[in-house]
């Protein structure tokens, strides 16, 4: 590890532009309310987008202190910021429309240090997938984690609410002590915190890891799984989603089923790159064999993640089918799309994996266009995020509506929200907009083409029937495995069509028995506009994200040389050592 | 110049997509104005469009002075999607089949728009005449109760025609040709609780998927043929050229062309695309029910823009026609019989948007007749003749708009009469739109149909036109710099050796003879004679003798607003004059000629000076005026007296009557079997396949109330679950390093 220096806090520009924004918002609550707070938290995002690329440049690593920047951290930073903008939008729900257009009534509840609780939130995302280093790894999972646990508390005080948050707490508190067994295990393994030390460590062709620590590789790779998968609610760590999402409001829901999925995955890509030398790999090229010890981590991880991802979209997808409120059944289907990025994730480590100490010949790549496991997977992300993002905000924007109240004189009627399925018949009639736009989310969730959801899904399955291309399918094979899978993906892509377009067709085939009154903020809408745009672009122009998502990929999961950016010189753009992509 | 044009061209067609999506989301507020968009969209776009027709014209004429230089102009907007790596290879050679791409050659698919002359014309001619239609429609569609959606559908078809014609890749075109087979689909069937316009609708589109999966085998034989699917030449990044199909690489390249079998399948199933949207035989049953639409989108669509798309395609690929002289000649003979066997169910028909429907059917005919003598001549004159029936056509489906308006939806010739003292603009306007469409001098029809019988006759007699244009040459001595050098007035492939990859010919290369084209010339010409015949019948039996009107006409027996007099004046005056002033300048000719598609050596080859045929013109008002004459003797001032006509006719009578059994046959043949077939699988459906998925269908249900009885809320139990789970893993994993 380089030592800590200048540099290091200028690589993690955006992040601490996020903290720093977050101190203001803190600091801002003896001053201002929390509609304000929302608009330093926009704020702070915009500066943080803003700040100047000090990345390594195409397919470089620069390493500085714990930090570790590669085009993954890169692409999961944007990924991080434009999700956290729309996040923003719908958390802050009427609270900005009120900060711009003042309205009398009750000032609503709620502090200026929700928003900034939020940006910690980002910041702590965001270093995840910069983290070269164990302890920043973990400091930066607990960074999404506690403030989480803060806002579901915040947001709702109803009981249903305090238990919703409660459950998350304590199963969460489950989910980072496995994780840590895991760290702690892996520090056994490597014998250092470093990534990249404990990856060379793994790969460095020692029959023995460690003398006679072979046994730590299950157990820190099956514990780190346990973290992992409470963060992605997969099997065996999915429980709880339903009763937290049904607990607490579509916000809250909106940032459940992104923001903590996307640390896991990036923790995940990241423990795969210990055993294929991703970024932080020394491995020379042309010495492309990998020691036993790399071996069995990858093939442990597309084992158990070809296993759960099987298992996991199957089970959230049968529940999905069975559920008539809303959030539970997003709940479910977010489970259903965590064992789809698990897809991916297997294919990576397949695609990657030695057997028996032998270089593993990669799939035949000039058989299509296709992504790898680790950029298809990346690819879903953004599709899911931007169309979860957008279905949230969508009910968000429905949600809080008087039924009866009328005039301005009569006591205000507790809010009510959008909540079952029954709740959006008719929905076409009376919010065509909101209903258009749900359709376009809810169908390209379901992965209809020619909506990124389907590019998406075609991807992860491309990218599972890529393993071992050129290998015979004979049962046992690696390959009858993932072409399996696959074909329970597309199995369960049919199954999930059906509840997504039982909700279309309430909103376009039934009548309404309610009218919606859609006061759930401006905020709201705005960011489901915000996601419609970025599902439409990524309709019309899906080929940025996928240029972006195929390098960061590589980033990940590909070995190459890293190019250090060294202690003293403060890193500038254009000057940082740039090394091209092996050939 | 160019510049701006690249700019401009993506307005036509942007403009009208506009005012369609501010129709579609304004409309219903907007009330009695829904038109107003829609509207202004087509309107601004026929203004931009009239500009860019002026931009390349100047481009051709300017600059270099030679008038065969083709010109071109491109806009990629962005490229929709690529493959890479997706070259086809033959896998002996390892190079595509016939073209230059390399064997690695990406597939994609840039958007891009491109401005030649063809394109330029025909984009004036969908904007001009869809702002016609549009401004007559406010009068006709007033009060409907679906006024809105009319006015989208409409700026919706122009938008996807205009990018039909403009789009430089067969891929768009593809996908435009469906687009406007959708619209014309929802707009045939625009009152849809008409049980007849629905099946009319239904039938329209289920006959044009005949032509589309004809269109699309093409696009895919094209594909392995030449590696691309684009119109221009593209470079990749390495700065090599791709060869464009239609790219000036491929059209100087004497071998850039595959003709012998593929060759001829490409151009025939192009052919039968062709026949679909153009409503040929044997594919024409569709047009004449497609009158249950709104008569302005009858106008628009299914007579002055969509049903050219054909006969745009063939053009736009003649150099791939050219290669293949077998196909080139079943394009006139399908055409031309079409010509006779519309024209000749026209002559009994009473309904009057029916006349003018079979005779849209057989003026296309003529489009695609002078179409397959692959002259310069030919293409012109096809493309020439679109332009003036574009006019007339829609003047008279306008005019019979007009009529039906007045007479409270009655469209039955027989049941009124002497509407020219009800109507005088109406009946003077359809007159002359008659009398161009029946081709008297010197109204539009009549040159356009004068160079289509003189393209078909230089190939029927090559030797007399050889020396006629000769005596022309040296007399003029001002030939386009492609004729200079040996003249050919036409070239037989039959009788050359074969052209550059051509390779060998195929059967069909024997139909390409004289004495096919004497047998199309002298039906051509007797078409001419139906045609005036049957069109003057539908004016004397409307607009003379004693005043009849039907009751349902009620107090609308009047002239029609002026919103739908003042479309009809303009086209009017089209109709008179467009044809003289274009014939007399042969600027529309000349404009054509530097089409790339029409630059193509083989077709230069052929272009002949611009000369009056005297001889071929009297043959043509000969037949004309015969035409008139038997029109006049059986109904001028007096009703069609129907026992009278039915002893006249014997027996083809009931042959024309039932429109030579067409749709009899294909109800037998095709649609019985078909019903049949579909109520068996409707049955294996419903009780063996749904019965399955059913059964399927239930088990995730199972499962999920399984899986629900699990989630007990419980939060020892779900952390219990977790923990052990993940020792699990761990237990199996470590299972797997047992030694």
């Amino acid at each position: 590890m380089t030592p800590t220096s200048l540099s290091t806090f200028l690589l993690a520009g955006p992040e601490l532009t996020l903290v720093a924004a977050a101190l203001v918002a803190y600091l801002g609550g003896a001053f201002f309310g929390l509609r304000q707070g929302w608009v330093v938290a926009l704020a702070g995002i915009v500066a943080a987008a803003l700040w100047p690329e000090m990345g390594p440049g195409s397919g470089a690593v620069a390493t500085s202190g714990p930090l570790a920047i590669d085009d993954f951290s890169l692409f999961v930073r944007s990924l991080v910021l434009w999700a956290g903008a729309g996040l923003a939008l719908v958390q802050s729900g009427d609270q900005l429309r009120a900060a711009i257009t003042p309205r009398p009534g009750p000032r609503p509840t709620g502090t200026c240090e929700e928003a900034g609780t939020f940006l910690l939130l980002l910041a702590g995302l965001s270093l995840v997938a910069s983290a070269g280093d164990l302890v920043l790894l973990f400091a930066g999972l607990e960074l999404v984690s506690i403030p989480t646990y803060v806002l579901l508390a915040l947001k709702r005080t109803d009981a249903r609410g305090q238990e919703a948050s409660l459950k998350y707490f304590f199963l969460s508190l489950v989910a980072s002590a496995l994780f840590l067994y895991g760290l702690a295990a892996l520090y056994g393994i490597g014998g250092s915190t470093s990534l990249e030390a404990i990856g060379a460590r793994l790969r460095s062709g020692e029959g023995r890891v460690a003398g006679t620590a072979e046994i730590l590789l299950p157990v820190a790779f099956g514990m780190l799984l346990g973290g992992v998968a409470f963060r992605l609610a997969a099997v065996p760590m999915h429980f709880y989603a339903p009763d937290v999402y049904e607990g607490t409001g579509p916000a809250n829901a909106a940032l459940l089923s992104t923001l903590p999925k996307v640390a896991g995955i990036v923790v995940l890509l990241r423990l795969l790159a210990l055993g294929t030398g991703g970024t932080t790999g020394l491995i020379a090229l042309g010495q492309g064999a990998v020691g036993p010890a790399a071996a069995a981590w990858l093939t442990f991880a597309w084992q158990v993640a070809a296993l759960l991802a099987a298992v996991t979209m199957t089970v959230g997808n049968v529940m999905a089918l069975v559920q008539t409120n809303l959030r539970r059944l997003l709940a479910c289907s977010s489970i259903a799309h965590a064992g789809y990025l698990l897809v991916g994730v297997a294919a990576a480590a397949a695609a990657d994996a030695t057997v028996g100490g032998r270089p593993f010949a990669g799939p035949d790549t000039a058989w299509t266009g296709a992504l790898g496991g680790a950029s298809a997977t990346l690819f879903y992300l953004a599709t899911y995020t931007a169309a979860t993002v957008g279905v949230f905000g969508g009910l968000a924007y429905l949600g809080h509506r008087w039924p009866e109240w009328t005039s301005g004189s009569a006591p205000r009627p507790p809010r009510e929200e959008v909540s079952t399925v029954d709740d959006l018949d008719g929905l076409s009639g009376t919010n065509p907009v909101v209903a258009f736009s749900l359709s376009v989310f809810l169908l390209s969730l379901a992965g209809i083409p020619p909506l990124p959801g389907f590019w998406g899904k075609l991807s992860l399955a491309m990218s599972a029937l890529e393993v071992d291309w050129t290998a015979r399918a004979v049962p046992g094979s690696r390959r009858i495995v993932f072409i399996a899978l696959a074909v329970v993906l597309v199995l369960n892509a049919a199954i999930a069509a059906a509840y997504y377009l039982r909700l279309v067709a309430a909103m376009y085939f039934r009548s309404a028995k309610r009218g919606v009154q859609a006061d759930g903020g401006i905020a709201a809408g705005l960011a489901m506009l915000l996601a419609l745009v970025a599902v439409g672009s990524m309709t019309f122009r899906p080929k940025p994200l996928f240029a972006a998502a195929s390098r960061a990929g590589a980033a990940v999961a590909a070995p190459h040389e890293r190019g250090p950016i060294t202690a003293d010189a403060p890193p500038q753009p254009g000057t940082a050592p740039r090394v091209p992509l092996a050939p | 110049m160019s510049l701006s044009i690249s700019h401009l061209v993506v307005l036509v067609p942007l403009l009208p997509l506009l005012g369609a999506i501010a129709t579609v989301l304004l409309g219903r507020r907007l009330g009695p104005r829904a038109h107003l968009p829609a509207l202004a969209g087509i309107g601004a776009a026929a203004a931009v469009a009239a500009l860019v027709l002026l931009g390349t014209a100047a481009d051709v004429r300017g600059g270099h002075g030679e008038p065969s230089r083709p010109v071109e102009v491109i806009t990629t907007l962005w490229n929709w999607a690529t493959v890479a790596d997706a070259g086809v290879a033959d896998t002996a050679s390892g190079t595509p089949l016939g073209g230059a791409a390399t064997a690695t050659a990406p597939f994609s698919i840039p958007v891009s728009l491109r401005v030649d002359p063809l394109t330029a014309t025909l984009l004036v001619i969908i904007t001009g005449v869809g702002l016609l239609v549009a401004i007559y429609s406010i009068g006709y569609m007033h009060g409907d109760p679906g006024y809105p959606r009319f006015f989208a559908l409409v700026a919706m078809f122009v938008f996807s025609m205009s990018m039909l014609v403009a789009a430089s890749n067969f891929l768009l075109v593809y996908v435009f040709w469906e687009a406007v087979g959708a619209c014309s689909y929802l707009l045939i069937g625009f009152w849809y609780s008409k049980p007849q316009a629905a099946r009319a609708a239904k039938k329209a589109f289920l006959v044009n998927r005949v032509g589309d999966f004809g269109l699309a085998i093409a696009t895919f034989l094209l594909w392995m043929t030449y590696g691309t699917l684009d119109f221009h030449d593209t470079y990749t990044a390495d700065g090599t050229i791709v060869p464009g199909i239609l790219g000036q690489t491929r059209l100087s390249d004497a071998a850039g062309y595959v003709g012998g079998a593929v060759g001829t399948a490409i151009c025939l199933l192009m052919l039968l695309a062709a026949c679909g949207k153009s409503a040929q035989v044997p594919l024409h049953v569709w047009l004449p029910d497609a009158m249950e639409g709104p008569t302005p989108a009858s106008a628009l669509i299914h007579a002055a823009t969509m049903v050219t798309a054909g006969v745009y395609l063939v053009t736009r690929s003649a150099p791939l026609f050219i290669g293949c002289p077998g196909a080139l000649t079943v394009v006139s003979i399908v055409g031309a019989t079409t010509a006779l066997v519309a024209a000749l169910i026209a002559t009994v028909q009473n309904d009057l948007k029916r006349v003018l429907a079979y005779s849209t059917i057989s003026q296309l005919g003529y489009m695609f007749a002078a179409l397959g003598t692959g002259t310069m001549l030919g293409f012109t004159a096809a493309i020439f003749h679109l332009v003036t029936h574009a006019f007339f056509k829609a003047l008279l489906f306008l005019g019979a708009g007009s009529v039906m308006h007045a007479m409270g939806g009655v469209i039955d010739m027989r049941r009124f009469g002497g509407l020219r003292q009800l109507m005088p603009v109406t009946a003077l306007t359809f007159v002359i739109g008659a009398a161009a469409l029946a081709g008297v001098v010197p109204f539009a029809g009549f040159f356009s149909k004068d160079e289509i019988l003189a393209a078909l006759h230089s190939k029927a007699h090559p030797a007399a036109h050889a020396s006629d244009h000769a005596e022309v040459r040296v007399a003029g001595g001002a030939l386009p710099d492609a004729a200079a050098g040996p003249f050919r007035a036409a070239s037989y492939r039959s009788d050359a050796a074969p052209r550059g990859a051509a390779g060998d010919a195929v059967g069909l290369d024997a139909l390409d003879r004289p004495a096919t084209f004497q047998w199309l010339y002298w039906m051509s010409l007797f078409t001419a004679g139906l045609t005036a015949f049957y069109t003057f019948r539908a004016v004397f039996m409307t607009f003379t003798g004693p005043l009849r009107v039907p009751e349902e006409a009620g107090h609308h027996a009047h002239e029609s607003p002026r919103e739908m007099t003042g479309p009809l004046m303009v086209l009017a005056v089209l109709s008179a004059g467009a044809g003289l002033v274009l014939f007399v300048t042969d600027a529309l000719g000349r404009f054509l000629a530097a089409t790339p598609s029409l630059s193509a050596p083989a077709i230069v080859a052929t272009a002949v000076p611009h000369a009056f045929h005297l001889d071929l013109a009297i043959q043509g008002t000969l037949a004309a005026a015969i035409g008139i004459a038997v029109a006049a003797i059986g109904h001028y001032g007096r009703r069609s007296d129907s026992a009278t006509t039915a002893r006249w006719l014997g027996p083809l009578g009931p042959i024309l009557a039932n429109t030579f059994y067409f749709d009899a046959l294909y109800r037998v043949a095709i649609v019985k079997p078909l019903e049949a077939l579909a109520l068996v699988a409707a049955l294996v459906d419903r009780y063996v396949v749904d019965a399955a998925v059913d059964a399927i269908g239930r088990v995730p249900g199972t499962w999920g109330a399984v899986a629900r009885r699990l989630q007990s809320g419980l939060l020892q139990r779900y952390a219990l679950a977790g923990v052990v789970g993940v020792l699990a893993i761990v237990l199996a994993l470590a299972w797997q390093l047992r030694p």
